[in-house]
């Protein structure tokens, strides 16, 4: 059930009023309230997959009580953590990659294998690398021991299920059963409504428009087009401009619901065109998985612990993995490969002006940081062309037209338009505080995690319960809900 | 100002306007289905990919009318209705793109009560297959899905269409403005400055066309054909429908264009449909009739007197009468002009 869409309001309005009913009589009824809601959300979609989501938990769950029980004073438990990455890499490694691999197989070596047509379950990605963090953490000893029924309401809980962010049962689970003041159960339902309506509006009244001329380049780039060079600039902006939109709202939307429920999410979106640097980039744009992949695969592979060399590796490996994870087309590792180079010369470069110690002040610094911040947007835009492409060649015309080797295609008017809706999305994202900044004094999500870049409470545009402020959001929802015309997926959802 | 209070006025202006929303559809939706004069909104252009399937659904026609803005213009319900003592309805959208095309017939022939699909085969023209739908479609809104099986939840998409959406709220306002225009006992016709299937060429908008469309030609891509394939696979059992097919019959200035901008394609674009056709009558129960209007006739070489014309409202879009005429023709009803195009194949 998309955010997004009707049915998702009616649902929501029906869930908070029985969360609200049942929190202060019956905790407990909250909590199998909620976890009977999540699966009924999760089978709207399809419900035969909820026996996926149901027996994944189950599994996790024993093999890591097991992992916890035995911890430390028993056997070793390696063994047991092994066979649950086994499972867990296994599952998604069937449903989401064997497409992949046979037709990759069948193309370099002429095997003509058939390609296993299975449907990809919605979410896997997401509940998949929820349960590794908690076999892992369960394995290394910080695990606590929940209920299943905690664990699986951790699992499925309906507002980070289907793209994120990706939840640390350590987080989540406590919350469950704290108790909420009135006034504080006011404040969560105020903040939640708000933050929500932004998230909707920021999809149904930009990202969505934005997203026609996008497809129609990406499109004809992928029918063989040579897209001109203005075709292909403008296609590729509003695509980089759509998945900003798109995924920040998405955040929002999940952590204004899970804010109603009183419960908070994990932090996962800070404006991250603003950031100076790639580095900067990655501890603003999808900061869970950001993450989670410096905890549970960068760490893993030794981090910086093992000289500069090895440190380029493992970052370029945690990379080309996190683009895998996007989606199972080569177009995903690319990308990710393409980041991971990226940081491998954003720290590179940085070593050098530490072993320089060269720091730009006065005039220079005030002209390098915007520098910086156009340099990295520049950087991921092209990288998003590569993201976006169903297929190398269509990213190849892509770029070709973006360097002026294309052709002369005429599908997006250059318009003043275009121009100004330009204008005002680069407005947004450099210099409009987002939501966070906008609601932090209230808390909206946890904490931005150690080593990511910290929220920065603003003055202006801060966000006060007011009547006015009641009164345009109001109408800034009904606006946002009037152009639900058509039901436009979260790009994110594919994941 | 209490958190309490914030909520209250955030969710009653919220709840207000949706509900004035519904209100409105509701009431205009209505108003606008008993009007006499309704189903001539049909012919308008505005959010028509977005009501058009909940309103063939209340409207439950008999002949359904599939195809571009040539369609949309050309077959007015109220004049069709009259004139053929049926229940007709115009599913014609702007710019409709091979697959709409396809999809929308699938959506019409899914509904009992339509007995005839009559579509117009501009809209497997062209040869981009970038652009797959026009904006505010949505295969939800549609009876079937593109594999033929019922849609999901559909009475839920089609109920908060109708009633919740932006579009609906659109499209309603614009009907019920120029329904309201109208004084007693006039009809669309009477405002071509509302209702534009009615306005007439003129000078201007002739040579603008000319200018406009210098580059145009008439060819059908791969991808256009495979839609097209699809909507004849989808005939195939349907032996209680009337299926016709034709190509408009856009004004000799504009043919001469499309033959001199691509004679092979716009030959081989005819040939394929024929082909298509015959491969399919021969073969299939459900039989479709075939006609070509794009070819020298009373209507394509009708007089332009300095660029009027009582056929077109501009060289390629022809007026509700000639759909009328058009009608006749291809249900070979007893005034037909039997000259008019030429029935390439069909029962």
């Amino acid at each position: 059930m998309p955010f997004n869409s009707y049915p998702y309001l009616a649902f929501l309005i029906v869930v908070v009023l029985a969360v609200l009913l049942l929190e202060a009589r019956l905790p407990w009824g909250k909590r199998a309230f909620l976890l009977l809601v999540s699966y009924g959300f999760y089978a709207w979609w399809r419900a035969d997959f909820i026996l996926l989501l149901v027996g994944s938990t189950i599994v996790n769950f024993a093999i890591g009580s097991e992992i916890t029980r035995r911890h430390p004073v028993e056997k070793p438990t390696r063994s047991l953590l092994v066979a649950g990455l086994i499972f867990n890499l296994g599952l998604i490694a069937l449903f989401k990659y064997a497409g992949l691999f046979v037709r990759t197989a069948d193309g370099l070596f002429g095997l003509n294998y058939p390609v296993p047509g299975l449907f990809l379950p919605l979410a896997i990605s997401f509940f998949t690398f929820e349960q590794i963090s908690y076999l892992v953490d369960a394995d290394s000893g910080k695990a606590k021991r929940y209920s299943f029924f905690d664990y699986a309401l951790f699992v499925a809980y309906f507002p980070h299920l289907i793209a994120g962010p990706i939840v640390r049962y350590n987080d989540l689970i406590p919350q469950f059963s704290l108790k909420r003041s009135r006034q504080q159960r006011d404040e969560d339902l105020s903040l939640g409504v708000t933050l929500f309506t932004i998230g909707l509006a920021k999809k149904t009244l930009i990202a969505d428009n934005l997203a026609p001329y996008a497809d129609v380049v990406f499109s004809a780039a992928h029918q063989g087009v040579a897209v001109s060079s203005s075709d292909a600039w403008l296609g590729t902006l509003f695509f980089a401009f759509q998945i900003y939109f798109d995924f920040s709202a998405y955040t929002d939307m999940a952590l204004g619901t899970s804010c109603m429920l009183g419960i908070r999410l994990p932090f996962n979106f800070n404006s991250p065109y603003k950031a100076a640097s790639i580095i900067d980039f990655w501890r603003r744009w999808h900061v869970s998985l950001s993450t989670f992949l410096r905890d549970y695969l960068y760490f893993a592979l030794g981090g910086n612990r093992k000289g500069p060399v090895l440190r380029y590796v493992n970052l370029l490996i945690t990379m080309l993995l996190g683009g895998l994870w996007h989606g199972a087309n080569w177009t995903f590792v690319i990308w990710g490969g393409l980041h991971g180079f990226y940081l491998c010369v954003n720290h590179a470069w940085r070593n050098v002006l530490d072993a320089l110690r060269l720091k730009p002040g006065g005039t220079l610094a005030w002209l390098a940081h915007p520098a910086s911040v156009l340099l990295t947007f520049m950087a991921t835009t092209i990288a998003w062309v590569i993201f976006r492409a169903e297929d190398f060649s269509t990213a190849a015309r892509m770029l070709y037209g973006l360097v002026g080797k294309g052709g002369h295609s005429s599908l997006v008017s250059f318009s003043p338009l275009a121009i100004a809706a330009l204008v005002a999305l680069f407005a947004i994202v450099w210099f409009a505080p987002n939501s966070m900044e906008m609601t932090w004094r209230f808390q909206p999500a946890l904490g931005p995690p150690k080593g990511m870049a910290p929220v920065r409470e603003i003055r202006f545009l801060r966000w006060h319960m007011t009547r006015s402020g009641a009164v345009a959001t109001g109408f800034v929802c009904v606006a946002a809900v009037l152009a639900l015309s058509n039901l436009s997926p979260f790009i994110y959802f594919q994941f | 100002m209490s958190a309490k209070a914030y909520l209250g006025w955030v969710l009653t202006i919220i709840a207000l306007a949706v509900l004035a929303l519904a209100a409105f559809n509701a009431a205009a939706e209505h108003l606008i289905l008993d009007d006499s004069n309704g189903p001539s909104l049909q012919t308008v252009s505005g959010f028509e990919r977005v009501l058009k399937p909940a309103w063939l659904d209340s409207i439950e026609p008999e002949i359904v009318f599939v195809g571009s803005s040539r369609m949309r213009e050309g077959f007015d319900p109220v004049l069709v209705d009259k004139a053929f003592r049926v229940r007709s309805f115009d599913y014609g959208v702007s710019s409709i793109t091979a697959y709409e095309a396809r999809r929308f017939a699938e959506d019409a022939i899914a509904h009992p009560s339509v007995k005839t699909v009559v579509m117009a085969l501009d809209a497997f023209s062209g040869t981009n297959s970038a652009q797959k739908t026009g904006p505010g479609f949505d295969d939800l809104r549609l009876k079937v899905t593109p594999e033929g099986k019922p849609t999901p939840r559909r009475a839920l998409w089609l109920f908060t269409t109708r009633y919740l959406s932006g579009g609906a709220a659109g499209m309603h306002a614009l009907g019920l403005y120029d329904l309201m225009q109208l004084r007693p006992g006039q009809t669309a016709a009477d405002r071509p400055d509302l209702f534009e299937a009615y306005g007439r060429m003129t000078m201007q908008t002739m040579h603008h066309d000319l200018v406009n469309r210098n580059r145009r030609v008439f060819v059908m891509g791969r991808w256009q054909r495979g839609e097209f394939r699809t909507f004849l696979n989808d005939l195939c059992g349907r032996r209680d429908l009337r299926t016709i097919l034709f190509f408009p019959p856009d004004n000799a200035a504009i043919i001469a264009l499309y033959r001199k901008n691509d004679a092979a394609g716009f030959d081989a674009f005819k040939s394929a449909v024929l082909a298509d056709v015959r491969r399919h009558n021969a073969t299939c129960d459900g039989k479709v009739t075939l006609f070509d209007f794009m070819n020298d006739n009373a209507i394509t070489g009708s007089p332009l007197r300095q660029g009027a014309s009582d056929d077109y409202i501009d060289l390629v879009h022809f007026r509700p009468a000639v759909g009328v005429r058009l009608l006749r023709r291809m249900l070979g009803h007893g005034n037909a002009d039997g000259g008019l195009g030429v029935k390439l194949t069909g029962p």
